[in-house]
């Protein structure tokens, strides 16, 4: 699974496998302040590896009227990674986003209710593939 | 002013809080660029992610949605996934009714569904925790065991080797749930209410699932055949990319078709 997972460039939502459980574990950690907001935190989640400088998007069918924090985590220790939430037409639609490491997270409040990607990168890791896993909460 | 801009920019400096904005973040990405263009699985929203915006534009009567009966288990697996979806996704709409006899009850019969398809073990914390919370009336905990057990669920499923069953559980809890949204919106239509219905790769999604079933024995299930055929006809009333509005007939015409499949599978007559 987890060479199936290295062979796509892009993973559009797969389902969070073992491997990933580390990284989930730093995704609900991003997630934290925005539970503390009054969010609820979606119990599912997304999940794969990258190499540096790589790219997956996920797909998420967001509604408008609510508003909606990404967070993504990675296990590994002196990676960056970057989380940016475009729509289906391709143009940026976060209204804010921040990165911290090994953490990410970025805010949107939908214009139109649709799918939506998120566009998960890894910029740097001592490692060759980077565990990773993004949840999302709503309010 | 300019104090409490330099304040806050010291604290996200001394937080570690890099802004993206400092980066050059692509204001526009071309999506065909990336090369798996279709949706292979995808995090199906839960019930109440709807219905928080329901709640934001008017004032449902949720009790009045709640069914009478959950429904009757034949034995045939494919059913009975279903049935547990829309079981789930009736613990939703309870948490809305703020009812919780009736959340109570819908605990206890998720835990009953699942000892039929065999996953029992992977959700008897959530209908313990289910029942407590709800006897607390702590809807929002409540509606996170409900999003738990349907994850739970699920992923046992997926351990046993039942990754298509685990699906039919999401597509019967969407079908209850769009049921849902549709018979709102229908009562007091508002063009962003039947906006709530545009899920055109969630809709893609399903039927392709339905339509690349590895099991010959859910491939020729009845049940499952009637929802593919379902899905179908539901697609093109959903709306399209150019932003059309979802009329009220098209609303009207979903809740029929979902209540006529939630019909099918909860075995009743009621709709």
């Amino acid at each position: 699974m987890k060479k199936r997972f290295a062979a796509l460039l892009i993973l559009l939502a797969v389902p969070v496998y073992a491997y990933v459980n580390d990284a989930l574990s730093f995704a609900h950690e991003a997630a934290v302040p925005y539970v503390k907001k009054g969010f609820s935190v979606r119990e599912d989640a997304w999940g794969g590896d990258l190499g540096v400088k790589e790219q997956q998007a996920v797909t998420a069918q967001l509604f408008k009227g609510n508003e909606y924090w990404f967070a993504l985590g990675t296990e590994v220790k002196g990676a960056v990674v970057t989380l940016h939430i475009y729509d289906s037409k391709g143009k940026l639609a976060e209204s804010e986003a921040w990165q911290k490491g090994r953490f990410a997270g970025a805010r949107v409040v939908p214009q139109k209710t649709g799918t939506y990607y998120a566009i998960i990168t890894v910029e740097k890791s001592p490692q060759e593939r980077t565990g990773w896993a993004v949840v999302y909460a709503y309010k | 002013m300019i104090k409490n801009i330099r304040l806050i920019f010291a604290l996200a400096i001394a937080a570690g809080l890099a802004p993206c904005g400092a980066q050059a973040v692509p204001e526009s990405i071309d999506l065909s660029k990336f090369p798996a263009a279709e949706v292979e699985d995808v995090v199906v929203p839960v019930p109440s992610e709807i219905f928080a915006v329901l709640d934001k534009l008017g004032s449902p009567n949720w009790r009045g949605e709640l069914r009478e009966s959950l429904g009757k288990n034949t034995g045939n697996r494919a059913q009975v996934a279903l049935l547990l979806g829309t079981v789930i996704a009736e613990g939703f709409i309870a948490v809305e009714a703020e009812d919780p006899t009736k959340v109570q009850e819908i605990g206890r019969e998720v835990l009953v569904l699942a000892e039929a398809i065999n996953v029992r073990k992977a959700v008897i914390a959530r209908s313990k925790s289910i029942t407590e919370k709800a006897d607390a009336k702590d809807w929002k905990a409540v509606r996170r065991e409900f999003d738990g057990a349907l994850q739970d669920v699920r992923g046992a499923m997926q351990e046993l080797g039942d990754d298509e069953l685990a699906q039919l559980v999401s597509i019967g809890g969407w079908l209850r749930g769009t049921q849902v949204l549709t018979s709102i919106v229908s009562k007091d239509y508002s063009p962003d209410g039947a906006e709530l219905l545009f899920q055109p790769e969630l809709l893609t999604y399903f039927t392709n699932k339905l339509d690349s079933l590895k099991s010959t024995r859910l491939g020729k299930d009845q049940l499952v055949a009637q929802i593919r055929k379902t899905l179908t006809a539901i697609r093109p009333l959903i709306g399209k990319d150019d932003g059309t509005k979802i009329s009220a007939d098209s609303v009207e015409k979903i809740n029929k078709m979902t209540g006529e499949m939630v019909a099918a599978i909860t075995q009743s007559k009621e709709a």
